[in-house]
């Protein structure tokens, strides 16, 4: 009698709420940790193709995890596998060698499929259960930075703080473009010409794997670094994402504008 | 189980073929298969090296008497071949078990197979093609009360590769022969058979969906399912009416939508002397049914539950299954199966004098109708969406119409000739392309030219405008009775990539054992079975294919 009882849930009842970010900050009068309310950046990375059906659906969640989150989720899509475009001669492709490069090392299996604060492969229909999670961990160090575009060069310059332990790695940096205007593949209907591809990776400023990286707890770093523009690239639209990340995932993000 | 236990297994199976021995009411029989593959990097196919040396071995040992019988399956799966997931990996004895009769009770503990009906709620299998052992590990009752009457009731946990799944199945299920009590259906050679079966699924690990950024679901912890068929048979003619029903299963496979899952199925087939026919209706929608809501466990094939039969036929030719039906369990389809077979007999105008078979054979699978509630109220979206039972949906899944031909024309040498029209639906079983229209040709002549020299020969060809375009294939086949034979094949796609995909393979077999060595390429694609399939990556290399019986 238990068993079947319990198979049923209300339709009012199927819903729980619970808030995207709780606030973390004490409210005791207590010195407040850095390493407490330095705010964790969560990274979510798409790995998307112009010819899978099922990727709109994904981007779908990442804007209405963009909206809940604000700035403390990065997604990239990276545009890689066997269901991405390289583009023809009349239509724009969006893959990269790099990004094709992840997916066979993270060995993934369909798409859309993604890493979130590279964890392992989650399904797109889990991503706000793991960036859930993400959020709540505590991050040891800060990291920001600027970029401008001049003369075809853009300078990307990074600040780390060290603000728990010792924290060793790779930065990797990464270039994106938003509003891209390519054909899309969609889960019902013929293929959009018109659709907007957003924070689309186009390279890796230092290298596919990003350059070692350490820092100790108070200390802080700077690095300067440069990536040749492509005119190919819409320069109002850039920005540069940035982590730190070792065996035990995504560390910290930062994103920023590339100023021209 | 331990190592030294494992050991122990291991020293049985290489020792007791040697022994093959019957003492005292009790036997001891088992089997060794043992796949390998040395891979090498092919640029041409894309094929990648995986490693030195892949194998999937397996090695089983059965002990039957009187009252007890038992079992177990040493696997060894560390270095696995290519196409299966990393979970997959590993080795150990996960299949073992006991059974016991006792009158008319028979109890089985440890790991087992069970089928309930056609498979819609229960069917735990396996399949090594694909990497499928979905076992149960608890225990099973079977009881035969009275003549023509069957109950079972079972309790377990799922094999999920090298792990068991955190959830409980528990089910029962009872058959009647209506034949065995009405006299008037044993005179005439009629039964009816009533069964229906149960099945309750808890689980209590909990997964944390998110449906939206601000709100994750409540799973139920119990998914019940109950199945009701009843089967007539009289002389030549069959006929199964089966329907089965699932409660709320929110998954990831059903994009987390509360809403019953229901399975209908009308068969009916007549086999006579020279005439065979069968007919076939499937009705399913949201029959996805797993033991685990973990995401990353329940991707895939594993974990599942039940299993929904293809209405499609099992090509056996290499281009007739190039492009192979993966059934659609989240989704739902309508499928539809038409087969007639005709012996024409020996001695008569059309049959000659060794007499000619026809088959013919029409599958159709049809999405169903499903009008999905487009709106932002988050409630409303977990109701899915709406379906009328008897209206499609706007895709075709799957068409099929094949007829095979097969004459005997001398003692000697016997011609098989294959049509098949085919269209596939890409993008719904594999997620990108579109509709592929092929029509594939296939010749199968065997020549005997001596008892123990028979020389097979398949020419096969596919032309299709979708894909990769035309394929080609030939095989040459030398068997040299008893103990060899040699086996060579290319497959060639002469639409747009040009690749070859050629194999060459000798076969020696002494007494029970069969051996099997080879050098060659593997297309990527998918390796169905019964409607399910799993893709398969590019491969070149040595093979070794090893088989023993005891």
């Amino acid at each position: 009698m238990m068993l079947t009882a319990c198979d049923h849930i209300a339709e009012d009842e199927r819903l729980i709420y619970e808030a995207m970010i709780t606030d973390m900050s004490p409210d005791n009068g207590q010195e407040e940790d850095e390493a407490e309310v330095t705010k964790r950046v969560v990274l979510l990375e798409d790995f998307t193709g112009q010819n899978c059906t099922n990727c709109p659906k994904a981007t779908e969640i990442i804007e209405q995890l963009q909206e809940a989150c604000g700035d403390v989720l990065v997604a990239v899509s990276l545009h890689g596998g066997p269901l991405s475009f390289a583009g023809s001669a009349r239509a724009v492709g969006l893959k990269t060698a790099t990004a094709d490069e992840y997916y066979n090392y993270w060995h993934f299996e369909y798409q859309p499929i993604g890493l979130v604060n590279r964890h392992g492969a989650v399904d797109y229909q889990m991503w706000a259960t793991a960036v859930k999670e993400e959020l709540t961990k505590p991050t040891p160090l800060r990291l920001e930075g600027s970029a401008v575009l001049a003369d075809n060069v853009i300078t990307i310059q990074m600040n780390a703080t060290g603000i728990k332990g010792n924290t060793t790695g790779k930065l990797q940096v990464w270039l994106l473009e938003d509003g891209i205007k390519a054909v899309q593949r969609m889960p019902e209907g013929p293929a959009n010409q018109e659709y907007i591809h957003n924070h689309v990776f186009r390279t890796a400023v230092n290298g596919t794997w990003g350059e070692d990286f350490s820092i100790s707890e108070g200390e802080t770093k700077q690095q300067t670094m440069t990536q040749a523009f492509d005119t190919r690239w819409n320069s109002n639209k850039l920005s540069i994402v940035a982590f730190v990340y070792n065996d035990s995932g995504v560390q910290q993000v930062a994103k920023f504008e590339v100023k021209v | 189980m331990t190592k030294r236990t494992l050991l122990y297994l291991i020293v049985c199976v290489c020792f007791l073929p040697g022994m093959a021995w019957e003492r005292k009411g009790v036997t001891f029989s088992g089997s060794i298969q043992s796949d390998m593959l040395v891979p090498f990097r092919d640029n041409g196919t894309g094929a990648e090296k995986t490693g030195n040396f892949l194998t999937n071995t397996y090695a089983d040992l059965l002990m039957q008497s009187q009252y007890i019988n038992a079992g177990a399956r040493l696997e060894f799966l560390e270095y696995p071949l290519p196409g299966f997931e990393k979970d997959f990996k590993g080795w150990g004895v996960p299949h073992f078990w006991m059974n016991g009769r006792v009158g008319k009770v028979e109890l089985t503990a440890g790991t087992f197979y069970e089928q309930f009906g056609s498979g819609f709620i229960l069917r735990t299998y396996e399949e090594r093609s694909l990497g499928i052992d979905n076992s149960l590990l608890g225990a099973r009752v079977v009881v035969k009360p009275f003549k023509g009457i069957t109950i079972k009731a079972l309790s377990g946990v799922q094999r999920r590769y090298w792990e068991w799944n955190e959830s409980l199945i528990s089910g029962a299920d009872a058959e009647i022969g209506l034949g065995e009590y009405i006299p008037s259906f044993q005179k005439s050679g009629t039964n009816i058979t009533l069964g229906g079966s149960w099945v309750n699924k808890y689980e209590w690990s909990e997964e944390k969906i998110y449906i939206s950024p601000l709100y994750r679901l409540r799973i139920p912890k119990f998914v019940n399912a109950w199945d009701a068929r009843i089967n007539f048979s009289h002389g030549p003619w069959n006929v199964l009416g089966e329907y089965a029903q699932k409660s709320d299963d929110p998954s990831l496979a059903n994009q987390y939508i509360y809403k019953k899952g229901s399975a209908v199925m009308l068969t009916g087939s007549y086999s006579g002397k020279s005439l065979s026919v069968l007919l076939q209706a499937k009705r399913s929608e949201n029959m996805s049914f797993k033991s685990t809501n973990e995401v990353s466990k329940a991707i895939g094939i594993s974990s599942s539950i039940n299993h929904l039969p293809a209405f499609t036929q099992d090509q056996t030719y290499a281009l007739a299954a190039l492009y192979p039906y993966a059934t659609q369990l989240a989704d739902g389809e309508w499928a539809y199966q038409a087969e007639v077979g005709y012996n024409f007999k020996r001695k008569t105008w059309l049959g000659g004098r060794y007499g000619m078979n026809l088959k013919a054979n029409l599958s159709y699978v049809r999405a169903i109708d499903r009008q999905f509630y487009d709106g932002n109220d988050l409630v409303q979206k977990t109701n899915g969406y709406t379906s009328k039972f008897f209206k499609w949906g706007d895709q075709t899944y799957y068409r099929s119409i094949d007829a095979t031909l097969t004459r005997k024309f001398s003692k000697a040498f016997k011609l098989s000739l294959m049509y098949v029209n085919q269209r596939y639906n890409q993008l719904a079983v594999e997620g990108h392309g579109g509709m592929v229209h092929s029509n594939i040709f296939i010749a199968d002549g065997k020549c005997q030219f001596s008892p123990k020299v028979t020389l097979r020969c398949e020419l096969q060809y596919l032309t299709t405008k979708q894909d990769q375009g035309d394929w080609a294939y030939g095989l040459l086949e030398l068997s040299l009775a008893p103990h060899w034979m040699v086996t060579v094949s290319d497959m060639w796609n002469c639409g747009e990539t040009k690749l070859h995909y050629y194999q060459g393979l000798v076969t020696y077999n002494i007494r029970q054992h069969r051996i099997q060595a080879g050098y060659g390429r593997t297309r990527a694609g998918y390796n169905c079975s019964g409607g399910v399939c799993r893709y398969v990556p590019a491969s070149t290399g040595f093979t070794i294919s090893y088989n023993y019986s005891f």
